[in-house]
């Protein structure tokens, strides 16, 4: 008889004794890389978002006056002393004043009598886009605001500070939900891989009596853990890829596509997700082993 | 004193030298034992109930150690084995338990496949094997039963044909024949007298005078945990 036939063989004894707890571990495990799986789709997604919202950040300093031509490197360098920057652009009055009549589009004729000194001279600075300068943008701010010159810094403060905090809160849930995916995988299959080996404890004896080896007696064992795993990570990323299309299709309307363009998570990921869960679950198996296994 | 007690064939496979195993807090359970089996032989160890019959069994399939002393099968001291070793040494010693040590929520078939499975022998050989065993134990129509519902007897007789299952080159026997009639007895010392006759070492535990009255086989009394003597030599190998 093959070792592969004997172990299969063996599994299928096993489980007629202890199915439901195999059950409820498998439900479990699934639960578990469901729900850890699924926050780690929505921080990969919000991350995405950030990034494309940081592409499109801007920070408009307004000026008491407008920086001369001959200071303007100086001003530059000023800036860029603090945080790397992609752009820096100086706007006059005029431009903004087109600027703002473009905006105001059919309605720009409000602006007809106006003259364009009643707006104020700006220099517009486009930072290196990624979540940490959106994370330190405000700290970049009241840099700016301290220049020379400098009255006001806009940027949609409270947009982008309220993101970043759901971004971190995010960010915590991912990690606690990770830990427990962990506890769920190890605990779990530990426990029921000890109901099974005290299920069989008399013959476990008698086994050993009758010469049986270690791989004999814990290979079934080990392969239990392992396909809890397998069984338990398949299901949870397979559920998450159905909640994935099932919230695509039902609440993906065109206003929020642009916002948020979700993608699935990356093979990578869940792979890696995957390949965690085994490993945690065969941790599982071979911890009861080691407890409650004498060979 | 020492008792020493050498097998008449040259090439011994079971040498016990000056083994001493007793219990906590001092119960000693044998006492200087000096003795040695050799290659296809069947020996009987008899003595009253307490003598150190089931120890010494005990010893020589590794299920205790001895206190003192040296134990070697095959000219290797078992001492010396590791884990992996044993177990496998194990595989190759049939031992038919006093209380049977059998699955009782198992049927016949499985309990005596056990023995066959633990050596990856194909469901093919397993099953032709444990058939041919039941046939020559009287069992046959026990198959599916499981041993629970078995009377002793027939529990015994369980317990013979999984240690017989694997032809190993060893058999160790506790009172084999404690709880079975005459015709059942007969059943089993047939069995065993032709193992023996293949080759197989067989040592027998026992009180049953029947059983070895007749035999030719060497006889060797333990007493207290010490061997006695050599009641019957009378060897026609």
């Amino acid at each position: 008889m093959s070792y592969i036939s004997f172990i299969f063989g063996q599994l299928v004894r096993n489980s007629r004794h202890g199915w439901t707890s195999q059950v409820m571990t498998l439900f479990t495990v699934s639960l578990s890389v469901l729900i850890f799986s699924f926050f780690f789709l929505i921080y990969i997604n919000m991350q995405k978002a950030s990034s494309r919202l940081g592409n499109e950040l801007r920070l408009i300093v307004y000026l008491e006056q407008e920086v001369p031509e001959a200071f303007r490197q100086e001003f530059k360098k000023k800036i860029t002393d603090f945080d790397k920057v992609d752009k820096i652009v100086f706007i006059s009055r005029e431009e903004a004043f087109e600027r703002l009549t473009k905006q105001l589009g059919r309605d720009s004729d409000v602006l007809e009598d106006l003259d364009p000194s009643f707006l104020p001279y700006s220099v517009e600075i486009f930072p290196s886009s990624n979540l940490k300068s959106l994370t330190r943008i405000k700290d970049f701010s009241d840099y700016l605001v301290s220049l020379p010159g400098a009255v006001k810094v806009q940027y949609g403060q409270d947009w982008i500070e309220r993101f970043g905090y759901f971004i971190s809160l995010l960010r915590i849930i991912v990690i606690l939900s990770g830990a427990l995916l962990i506890l769920t995988s190890v605990f779990m299959v530990s426990y029921t891989i000890r109901l099974t080996l005290e299920s069989r404890q008399e013959e476990l004896e008698i086994l050993r009596f009758l010469g049986a080896t270690d791989r004999y007696i814990r290979g079934p064992v080990i392969v239990e853990g392992f396909l809890l795993g397998l069984f338990g990570a398949c299901s949870g990323l397979l559920s998450l890829f159905f909640l994935f299309q099932w919230i695509k299709n039902h609440f993906s309307g065109p206003a929020f596509m642009n916002l948020f363009e979700l993608s699935f998570l990356p093979l990578a990921n869940s792979a890696t997700i995957f390949l965690i869960s085994l490993l945690l679950c065969s941790s599982g198996s071979l911890i009861s082993i080691r407890k409650y296994l004498k060979v | 004193m020492t008792s020493d007690i050498a097998s008449p064939i040259d090439t011994s496979l079971i040498d016990i030298v000056k083994v001493t195993k007793t219990y906590p807090p001092d119960i000693m359970a044998l006492d200087d034992v000096s003795m040695s089996v050799g290659h296809g032989e069947m020996v009987f160890l008899t003595g009253v109930s307490g003598a150190g019959k089931t120890t010494l069994l005990k010893l020589l399939c590794f299920l205790e150690r001895p206190t003192m002393g040296l134990i070697e099968m095959n000219k290797k001291d078992i001492s010396k084995l590791s884990g992996h070793d044993l177990q496998k040494m194990r595989q190759h010693i049939g031992v038919a338990y006093q209380d049977f040590r059998l699955l009782p929520k198992q049927t016949v078939y499985q309990n005596i496949a056990l023995a066959m499975e633990v050596r990856y022998e194909t469901p093919k050989d397993i099953k032709q094997r444990v058939l041919e065993l039941l046939a020559n134990l009287g069992l046959a129509d026990k198959i599916h039963t499981p041993t629970g519902k078995l009377s002793r007897g027939e529990q015994q007789r369980v317990s013979i044909a999984r240690a017989c299952a694997n032809k190993p080159p060893l058999i160790l026997a506790d009172e084999p024949t404690g709880n079975l009639d005459p015709a059942a007895t007969a059943l089993v010392m047939n069995l065993l007298k032709r193992l023996n006759e293949d080759g197989t070492t067989i040592i027998i535990a026992t009180h049953d005078q029947s059983i070895y009255q007749k035999s030719d086989h060497r006889l060797i009394n333990l007493e207290n945990g010490k061997l006695q003597e050599i009641i019957k030599v009378n060897f026609d190998l």
